[in-house]
């Protein structure tokens, strides 16, 4: 091999920089997956920076030709620490290795990735001399091959009991004997291990990165500047989407502080917004970043016209950036509401909405479904606003044993306890086949002087998803009216007296 | 005497004008001054119930945005059995200290916010929510303590129907809810309602209606035909 240019067949070089933590997202969380994929972007648009002809190899991994990019920038080393670096600083560990050909490159980055991790810290950078990567390849053990050819895994086991315990014992086999024995893939695994066969890069560029961002050098400690520059950077966004026919589901708006601290909030956008509205949403989150103040009382500012003075300092210190990220890009297709059935918000309800969800989060501010059900608090769902209204339990079925007649106006969120006793003062329990101990005379519910039961009628068993050990229950629910006026819906659940809901 | 219906038109900003006042049930009107919740006015019911649901029902059924704030035991379904549309209702069940805030914020969107405030609110703070609402067009409904509001209504006394001892259920109450307040609403009103009555919806009773009786409640001289504001009332009422 020729110290240098190049001959023919010999594999080039090949940088490989690689994520270990953005490489397998827990699946499971859906948002996790999402920020991973996010991530993953922001990785590629850095790494587009130091050159622009990448391939993405597999989530978090990418690869480019390293000898342009490397000879410009001073070396491979120089370079793999640099792309390390900035990547670092997205805040995503990255390992970098830079070899002969992909193959050798992806093993060099994995290798930086398996040291102890105090090794790790200091150098993510793994650079395989050009004529160090045979050496290197013969060291590694033969499960490497697992996942670059088909059936590997079988391979790899295969080789390991023949006792080729690494790539250089593989190598040394001679390849017509690896062709008759172990067929194409073994003979593909086997050009892997000698170094040879790796296949050229297949660079494409990544989809344009459509977020937008403003810095303010020095922070800008008042809201109003931040939110005058979010209306100008939602202009861009909505002009860089509409360029090229799309548009987002959710806007995510991101504040990042002085101190350091990012504020991160997600908003419905549905290609409905204008850059007045997205600025607005800025504002909200501004406003529901600044503390609570204490008492309620002084930091409150009622009306938005005062506002301007009133934010002569965030505690934070100023905002440094502020970043636009279109969530969910899809393509526009252009909006149509729905004929009849649905009622959507107005405006301004979904303004002081979201607003409050701001403050509050997504889940505070709430749209109640009315549904079906047995029990009272089952029969409406309350949804987030904004979220899809679907009841749990449809409305339309029967439901038999559910509570007929008028409905409660107080539900309680969590059943209270309570202890309703006969004339003796004796709890009144109820028996495996509905029978009474005695009448009930005496409602005490925790917390409050107990009532005289002035009249009542029960009890109306109810036994629930007997086939299901988890969530079984068998309950025997009462009304019962007290000597105050009011009437109560209690229920004994396991030989416990609990009170769901008032009538009042 | 109740003033006549309209005071002044407010222009709204689509344009047209909207009415001063949110209208309330047929049974409720002659409990409220102008026969329904003024616009920018606090309405103070001394604790939450049935009767703060019935209030917000018909302005909801006429197209108006309610909130709730602060009460996450609200019935729902008892308020649509009233005639609340669920699917113009947010519920906001816990504002934490922040409330003030957040009731601003919904009475930005919502004609009408029903909130229970954590305690008794500070003066400065309920100067601040009415100078709020005086510049919207909207109603705070309060379940609790507002001292100076301009209408106060409470329940005050109330008796079911339908349930005997072991049988039954229960089928509708009949209360007696007073009205008092500041300025024109400042002679005590009393009247009976079915509430709810067996149809779910609110119904003007009479004090016979009430089962067993008369309640505790009652003075002496206070017997059926001399009730204070009954004239008056049934003349704001038609």
């Amino acid at each position: 091999m020729s110290a240098r240019g190049l001959t023919a067949g010999q594999p080039s070089r090949v940088m490989v920089v690689s994520c270990p933590e953005l490489r397998d997202p827990d699946q499971s969380a859906p948002d996790q997956s999402a920020e991973a994929a996010r991530q993953h972007e922001r990785v590629i648009a850095t790494v587009t920076g130091f050159c622009p002809d990448v391939e993405v190899v597999e989530p978090g991994v990418c690869a480019f030709g390293a000898r342009g990019p490397a000879r410009y920038h001073g070396g491979e080393q120089a370079l793999a620490a640099r792309i390390a670096a900035a990547v670092t600083g997205l805040g995503v560990q990255a390992r970098v290795g830079v070899a002969d050909g992909l193959f050798a490159a992806l093993l060099a980055a994995r290798d930086s990735a398996a040291r102890d991790s105090a090794a790790r810290d200091r150098d993510p950078v793994t650079v395989i001399p050009p004529a160090g990567t045979a050496r290197f390849l013969a060291a590694q053990p033969v499960s490497v091959l697992a996942d670059q050819v088909l059936a590997g895994q079988d391979l790899a086991a295969l080789l390991y009991r023949l006792g080729l315990r690494t790539l250089g014992d593989f190598a040394a086999v001679p390849a017509r004997d690896v062709a008759s024995r172990f067929g194409d893939a073994g003979e593909r695994a086997h050009r892997l291990a000698r170094g040879l066969g790796s296949r050229p890069l297949a660079p494409r560029p990544p989809p344009a990165d459509l977020s937008v961002a403003r810095e303010f050098d020095p922070p800008e400690p008042r809201a109003e500047p931040v939110v005058f520059a979010a209306k100008a950077l939602a202009e861009r966004l909505h002009d860089g989407l509409a360029a090229r026919g799309l548009t987002c589901v959710r806007v995510q708006v991101l504040a990042t502080w002085a101190d350091g601290r990012e504020s991160s909030r997600r908003w419905r956008h549905d290609g409905l917004l204008s850059a007045a509205a997205v600025a607005d949403r800025v504002r909200w989150q501004l406003d529901g970043w600044r503390p609570a103040p204490a008492d309620g009382v002084d930091g409150w500012r009622p009306a938005p016209a005062d506002r301007a003075a009133d934010h002569d300092q965030h505690a934070e210190g100023g905002v440094t950036v502020l970043r636009l990220v279109p969530d969910q890009v899809v393509r526009a297709t252009g909006q149509q509401l729905a004929l009849w059935g649905e009622t959507v918000p107005g405006d301004r309800v979904a303004r002081a909405a979201m607003r409050v969800q701001a403050m509050l989060g997504h889940e505070a501010v709430l749209r109640p479904v009315l549904g079906g059900g047995r029990n009272v608090p089952d029969q409406v769902t309350p949804t987030p606003f904004g979220d899809k209204r679907e009841p749990r339990l449809a409305a339309d079925r029967p439901w038999p044993g559910r509570v007929m007649g008028a409905a409660p106006g107080l539900v309680f969120p969590a059943a209270r306890e309570a202890e309703v006793t006969d004339g003796a003062g004796q709890v009144v329990r109820v028996s495996g086949r509905c029978e009474l101990s005695a009448a009930p005379a005496r409602l005490a519910v925790r917390g409050e002087p107990p009532r005289r039961v002035t009249g009542w009628a029960g009890p109306w068993p109810l036994h629930e998803r007997w086939w299901d050990p988890a969530a079984a229950r068998r309950r025997a629910r009462f009304q019962l009216v007290t000597d105050d006026g009011r009437a109560w819906l209690a229920v004994v659940q396991d030989g416990r007296w609990l009170v769901e809901a008032g009538y009042w | 005497m109740p003033r006549p219906y309209p005071a002044v038109p407010i222009p709204s900003p689509e344009g047209g004008v909207i009415p001063p006042v949110l209208p309330v049930l047929p049974g409720l009107r002659g409990l409220l001054p102008r026969g329904g919740l003024v616009r920018g006015s606090v309405v103070a019911v001394a604790e939450f119930g049935l009767l703060c649901l019935a209030l917000m029902a018909a302005a909801s059924a006429d197209g108006a945005w309610c909130g709730i704030a602060g009460i996450p035991e609200a019935g729902v379904l008892a308020a649509a059995g009233l005639g609340l549309d669920a699917e113009r209702t947010l519920l906001v069940p816990a504002p934490g200290p922040a409330w003030p805030q957040v009731v601003a914020s919904l009475l930005d969107g919502c004609e009408l916010v029903l909130l229970r405030p954590p305690g008794r609110a500070p003066v400065q703070v309920r100067q601040r929510l009415e100078a709020t609402l005086r510049r919207g067009r909207g109603v705070l409904l309060v379940a609790g303590d507002w001292p100076g509001a301009p209408v106060r209504l409470r329940v005050v006394t109330q008796r079911w129907t339908g349930l005997g001892d072991g049988h039954g259920r229960l089928r509708a109450s009949c209360a007696e809810v007073a009205a008092d307040g500041r300025g024109e609403a400042a002679m005590a009103r009393t009247c009976w309602l079915w509430l709810p009555a067996e149809d779910g919806g609110v119904a003007l009773a009479g004090p016979r209606d009430f089962p067993d009786g008369l309640p505790f409640g009652i003075p002496a001289g206070d017997q059926p035909g001399t009730l204070g504001a009954v004239p008056a009332l049934q003349a704001a009422g038609g």
